[in-house]
């Protein structure tokens, strides 16, 4: 049985026999060590994606997604462990959908979920089939905020925090990790809810620029990125582009620090078929032929995917087959235009439906 | 090509009650679909100062086009501020934000909402949903709450499949019980028309009905009991047809938001 005091009624409403599996998150003392195992030397990291993966992803991993959504999301990365088969990982869906497809794949065993679903475009009709079919299991449900905090303690170096999120509601009888309690500063009863600090074992986050010894810079929604590599055991930073050192001096912003990194990529378009901000716009149609066509059945997301991740060996492979150069050149109008670096332009496109493919992805 | 004098349909109708709902000079944090439209459409209108907000940290965006992820670029535009999300949701239980706007899947009278599931087991539901999101981080945290979505007698439910987000909880006092903080949802807008909640008991109450609705047919909408106003029950204003133009040609001119499905 797990080392830790989960909550108890969570723990049977999620039928979970051995809670072993859920220490994993919690283990502060784990963390720290393997924090301290690191080589804090400032030295080159910089090795291939395929490399990055096969070493610091391990079976049964607890991995974080980064970024939001299909916002500055590492999907090459996601598409890299697809490919290399691991097994039964762990996956933090906050705030994404992405571990759905690593479902489908059987490279994703277990569940942390504060978001399954891709925003305007509905529900995840995989996810929903995924879980139906029990192969994933549920192992915590949380709010967005809720993973926020924990992830945000464990950065803060605080055993944990207390919030008022999540009060009252079904989330928390599904959650083995949060207890309702008295605030201690009180004595008129004032609900509070306790949030552990959450420690992932893998995050990889994908970057605009990065130097070879890890120092990452974020442009655009930093999200939990910044706690999250603090907290994970392991962290593989890919980065559009690797950059000298003194460039990231000289930068501002959100930048994370080199010892947090295990592993540094260049990865040009690591976020495609997502957005990076700075680099390149969203595949809408991509996303649509997804959602419209590959989440309709298991049949549907086989094709798809031996299509896009199994049929394609790297990102450039992958851009290739959404348009190439022009694609390349649309995106970056697009992207730039949506954050007003660049003169207004006309956002209509072709929408992918499952009557019409106008087989374009810009 | 789109039907500018064409009748406002039910979406158009909706995102300009919720537009309604915003008050100029306020902080307004808005959630994805039609809360977007609600949030620009003010902005275009009566409401040319408020400030918009996003989960994914974006504070204070340049209006542009309409958001298709609350972390995609429109979201944080030239912001002077794009926050970590933790902050982000921080903020309204820090008493900086005014109001929210959430959607649902279903809602029950004390309007209490469900984006996880239907059905009542999370291991086997019928259907499997979004979950929280920032949903119920929201719904916790914020002064003032309205919610927004469809209408029906298995959208507005006696009781839901799974809390998500607490509103009123069980009425009365249990909100502030539970210990959450703000006033909880202050409104319901539907295609039916306005709801708010009895003060006291905190059920939910009609205040207003579109043009053609009526209690009876609203209460046939609605899978429990709704409590009436005093009197005589108004009409919920109508979109003007100068700003249902604008919402048709600059706030959703591909009607992404505010086109009725088809079969």
């Amino acid at each position: 049985m797990g080392k830790f005091q989960f909550n108890q009624e969570a723990v049977y409403n999620l039928k979970i026999e051995d809670t072993s599996i859920l220490d994993r998150l919690v283990d502060f003392e784990s963390a720290r060590q393997a924090h301290l195992k690191k080589d804090h030397a400032k030295v080159d990291k910089r090795m291939s994606l395929k490399d990055a993966i096969a070493t610091f992803v391990a079976d049964g991993d607890c991995m974080t997604d980064s970024g939001f959504a299909y916002v500055r999301t590492p999907h090459q990365a996601y598409w890299e462990i697809m490919r290399q088969g691991k097994k039964n990982l762990q996956c933090i869906a906050a705030p994404n959908t992405n571990h759905s497809f690593l479902i489908f794949n059987d490279t994703c065993g277990y569940s942390h979920n504060s978001y399954v679903g891709v925003e305007m475009r509905g529900i995840d009709r995989n996810y929903d089939r995924m879980l139906r079919a029990g192969r994933v299991k549920i192992l915590s449900e949380w709010s967005h905020g809720g993973v926020a905090l924990g992830l945000k303690a464990a950065q803060l170096g605080a055993p944990g925090v207390f919030s008022k999120q999540m009060l009252g509601s079904d989330i928390l009888k599904y959650n083995p990790y949060t207890k309702v309690m008295q605030n201690p500063m009180r004595d008129d009863p004032d609900p509070v809810v306790f949030i552990p600090a959450l420690y992932p074992d893998v995050s990889i986050i994908h970057c605009q620029v990065a130097d070879k010894y890890g120092n990452g810079y974020i442009y655009g929604p930093s999200v939990n990125d910044v706690a999250t590599a603090a907290a994970a055991r392991k962290l593989i930073i890919t980065a559009e582009e690797i950059v000298p050192e003194s460039d990231i001096r000289n930068r501002q912003g959100t930048v994370i620090p080199f010892f947090y990194a295990d592993a540094v990529v260049e990865l040009p378009f690591g976020a495609v078929p997502g957005n990076m901000p700075g680099y390149y716009y969203w595949s809408r149609q991509w996303w649509e032929k997804l959602i419209r066509f590959g989440c309709a059945s298991d049949e549907n997301l086989k094709v798809f995917f031996d299509e896009w991740v199994h049929g394609v060996k790297d990102q450039f492979e992958f851009v290739d087959k959404l348009g190439g150069a022009r694609w390349i050149a649309e995106a970056r109008i697009q992207t730039k235009a949506a954050e007003g670096d660049h003169e207004d332009i006309d956002f209509t496109y072709e929408e992918f439906t499952k009557t019409h493919e106008s087989g374009l992805y810009y | 090509m789109k039907d500018l004098s064409a009748p406002a349909n039910p979406l158009e109708m909706l995102a300009y009650i919720l537009a309604q709902q915003i008050h100029d000079h306020k902080i307004v944090y808005i959630g994805t679909g039609i809360p977007m439209i609600a949030g620009i459409l003010a902005h275009k209108t009566h409401a040319p100062n408020i400030t918009m907000v996003y989960e994914s940290g974006g504070q204070d965006p340049l209006p542009k086009d309409l958001p298709w992820s609350v972390g995609c670029p429109f979201t944080w535009r030239k912001a002077p501020v794009v926050m970590e999300m933790a902050y982000s949701f921080a903020q309204c239980c820090n008493g900086f934000v005014d109001i929210a706007f959430l959607g649902f899947a279903q809602v029950d009278m004390y309007g209490n909402v469900n984006t996880h599931q239907i059905g009542k087991d999370l291991l086997h539901p019928t259907v499997r949903m979004t979950g929280s999101g920032g949903n119920n981080d929201l719904s916790s945290l914020t002064e003032e709450v309205v919610l927004v979505g469809v209408q029906t007698p298995d959208k507005f439910v006696r009781t839901v499949d799974f809390i998500t987000s607490v509103g009123h909880l069980t009425g009365g006092n249990s909100r502030k019980e539970a210990g959450l903080v703000g006033k909880g949802p202050i409104a319901v807008i539907s295609q039916c028309g306005e709801f708010d909640f009895d003060p006291t008991t905190k059920r939910m109450r009609v205040k207003s009905l579109m043009p053609g609705w009526t209690l009876d047919f609203t209460q046939q909408f609605t899978g429990f009991e709704l409590l009436k106003p005093e009197g005589e029950i108004p009409q919920t204003p109508v979109i003007p047809d100068d700003i249902l133009r604008l919402l048709r040609t600059e706030v959703d001119p591909r009607g992404v938001f505010t086109t009725m499905p088809t079969a």
